[in-house]
């Protein structure tokens, strides 16, 4: 009888259908946005095979939201302390002149190198002129860029020297002299990454450049990763829960209106099921059951469309990195039941209280 | 042996907003088991209010009914839809098949709601006993009034019920299919004893009940 009833009224149906769907795919998509942006800035960040960074006081571990008030004399300090094998300065600059926001790190290229262990080179070499810019593959496949093509970024033309592997701290590579030219922070550095003789001595070698740098935000490279969560932005964390109480709020409200709509479609029905001896109990579990049906459509062509949906977002926007995990499918799903039980409960209250004579009466 | 159905001074009073409608003033009613009684009267006499009471679709206001032995003022609404659910069958005048289900869904539907699972065999004799095996993959749309009164009816005795009632079952049918929805009430309750309770305006369809009451101003005035 569910099922009949379901297929009674197509248009309905798919309607309600579709609101379950939409509200997992906007959970699952928003949730998958930004741990997906968090953790791969923390791979790529790990990537570069650093075991301490050091910030200016009051730094944040987000490098876009970093200034450059630090000296890059102060590398020299940090590659005196002990155990110490490398030290590079990174000069950060953003650029919004292409709709989204790139992060472009100003690298010297001879300690990157001694920190890193160098970029793998997928085409082209390094920097040559002060105009060279190194590209990453997936930034170089997200807007068509091969080596030699000239960019604009920071208003200003750079030519593509080389495209390298993605997955060692940024996605764009200019000289740091270049950085600090443009950004006039002459002699300035946003961050130090420090590389260890040995990863057994991170803890010491974080000590001693805190003794000597009072003030500094000085972290290795676990207690970074650590940070990169959404639950250290508390802002981000209210941002994706008001996405997903809309997103609940949704499904809540079209099934409640699709639920209150069917008991009203079919009081005599209703008046029918009570004369066949049906009790309250009965027409209660059936409301439900036909709202969870429902629901549960909705959850499987919302897994569908997240599918779809995280697969058209990474084609139009290469960069975007959108994780979808089960722990979150699981979680997407328990919510959109959740409003939909919720959702149908008054109607279904409402149904299983009708008089029977007044239902079997009605038109 | 006791009579299947008794009532007392039974009375009625429907409250719509500030004004009380007496529907029953008093009515008093003996059937006995096996029994077919019709119940005529004019509209308005209390004929469905009757029936709605001694189905447990509504409470009486006062008075003493009892069915099969249970005392319906003493029970509450789940009480009454329990005992409906297992004794009672109904036949309405517009048949109320579900829509959305064949001739065989609605019939199971009852079995169903009863609780006792799909029995088979009980099916297969009803629709036989009905004549509507052929129509049984059908929606009540595609079936005449006259087959869909029959599934109604299956629908009614599937669970084997202690009484039918049927609210005017010939009030939607012509001639013809009126005479053969009488002719399965009566064979209903001549073969297998079936208490029969049913209300009409129609003498011929009342001919056909072993006894005759009639109604007036809530009131049975004679059996």
């Amino acid at each position: 009888m569910i099922l009949a009833n379901v297929l009674h009224r197509p248009i309905r149906t798919a309607v309600s259908i579709l609101a379950v769907a939409i509200e997992v795919v906007m959970v699952m998509i928003v949730v998958g946005l930004t741990s997906g942006l968090l953790n791969d800035s923390a791979r790529r960040t790990e990537g570069i095979g650093a075991d301490v960074m050091v910030q200016p006081p009051g730094a944040s571990f987000f490098f876009g939201l970093s200034s450059a008030p630090m000296p890059v004399k102060i590398g020299n300090l940090l590659s005196q302390v002990p155990h110490v094998l490398g030290v590079t300065p990174v000069l950060f600059q953003s650029d919004s002149t292409r709709g989204l926001v790139n992060l472009i790190w100003g690298i010297d290229m001879e300690s990157w190198n001694r920190v890193s262990g160098g970029l793998v080179y997928l085409a082209g070499g390094p920097f040559q002129k002060p105009d060279d810019i190194l590209v990453d593959d997936i930034y170089a496949h997200a807007n068509h860029v091969k080596v030699g093509q000239t960019v604009n970024l920071l208003n200003h033309d750079f030519h593509v020297c080389a495209i390298v592997n993605h997955g060692k701290g940024g996605r764009l590579f200019i000289p740091l002299a270049t950085a600090q030219d443009l950004s006039v922070s002459h002699d300035k550095a946003s961050i130090f990454f420090v590389k260890c003789t040995e990863p057994g001595y991170t803890d010491d070698v974080t000590a001693q450049i805190q003794k000597r740098l009072t003030g500094y935000e000085v972290r290795n490279m676990k207690e970074f990763m650590s940070l990169m969560t959404s639950s250290n932005l508390p802002a981000l964390t209210t941002f994706v829960g008001a996405l997903i109480a809309v997103a609940v709020a949704i499904g809540f409200l079209v099934i409640f209106l699709s639920m209150y709509t069917t008991i009203t479609e079919r009081t005599r029905e209703i008046g029918i099921l009570k004369s066949l001896g049906a009790s309250k109990r009965y027409i209660l579990g059936l409301i439900l059951r036909e709202a969870s049906l429902l629901c549960a459509v909705g959850i499987i062509a919302g897994f569908a469309g997240t599918w779809a949906a995280r697969k058209a977002l990474l084609t139009s926007f290469p960069t975007l990195s959108i994780e979808l995990t089960a722990l979150w499918a699981v979680k997407a799903a328990v919510l959109a039941l959740l409003g939909t039980v919720v959702g149908a409960f008054y109607p279904a209250l409402r149904a299983s209280q009708l008089d029977p004579v007044d239902a079997l009466a009605y038109e | 042996m006791e009579p299947i159905i008794l009532t007392e001074d039974l009375k009625k009073v429907y409250r719509i907003g500030k004004v009380e409608v007496p529907a029953l003033r008093g009515a008093n009613l003996l059937v006995e088991e096996g029994e077919f009684l019709a119940v005529v009267g004019p509209s308005g006499c209390g004929k469905s209010t009757l029936l709605h009471i001694l189905g447990g679709l509504t409470g009486p206001t006062s008075g003493r009914v009892l069915v099969d032995g249970n005392d319906f003022c003493c029970m509450d609404d789940a009480d009454r839809t329990r005992f409906r659910r297992h004794k009672i069958g109904f036949v309405f005048q517009r048949f109320n098949l579900l829509p959305t289900l064949t001739a065989r869904d609605n019939i199971a539907l009852a079995q169903a709601i009863q609780g006792n699972g799909f029995n088979p065999h009980r099916f297969e004799q009803v629709a036989d006993m009905l004549g509507i095996r052929a129509k049984l993959a059908h929606r009540p749309y595609a079936l005449s009034g006259g087959e869909q009164q029959r599934v109604a009816i299956a629908r009614a005795v599937i669970c084997e019920p202690k009484i039918l009632l049927a609210d005017e079952p010939t009030g939607n049918l012509d001639t013809e299919n009126s005479q053969l929805v009488l002719n399965m009430l009566r064979t209903l309750n001549r073969s297998f004893r079936q208490t029969i309770l049913m209300i009409t305006h129609n003498p011929e369809a009342a001919a056909v009940a072993d006894r005759v009451i009639r109604m007036r101003d809530g009131r049975v005035v004679s059996s």
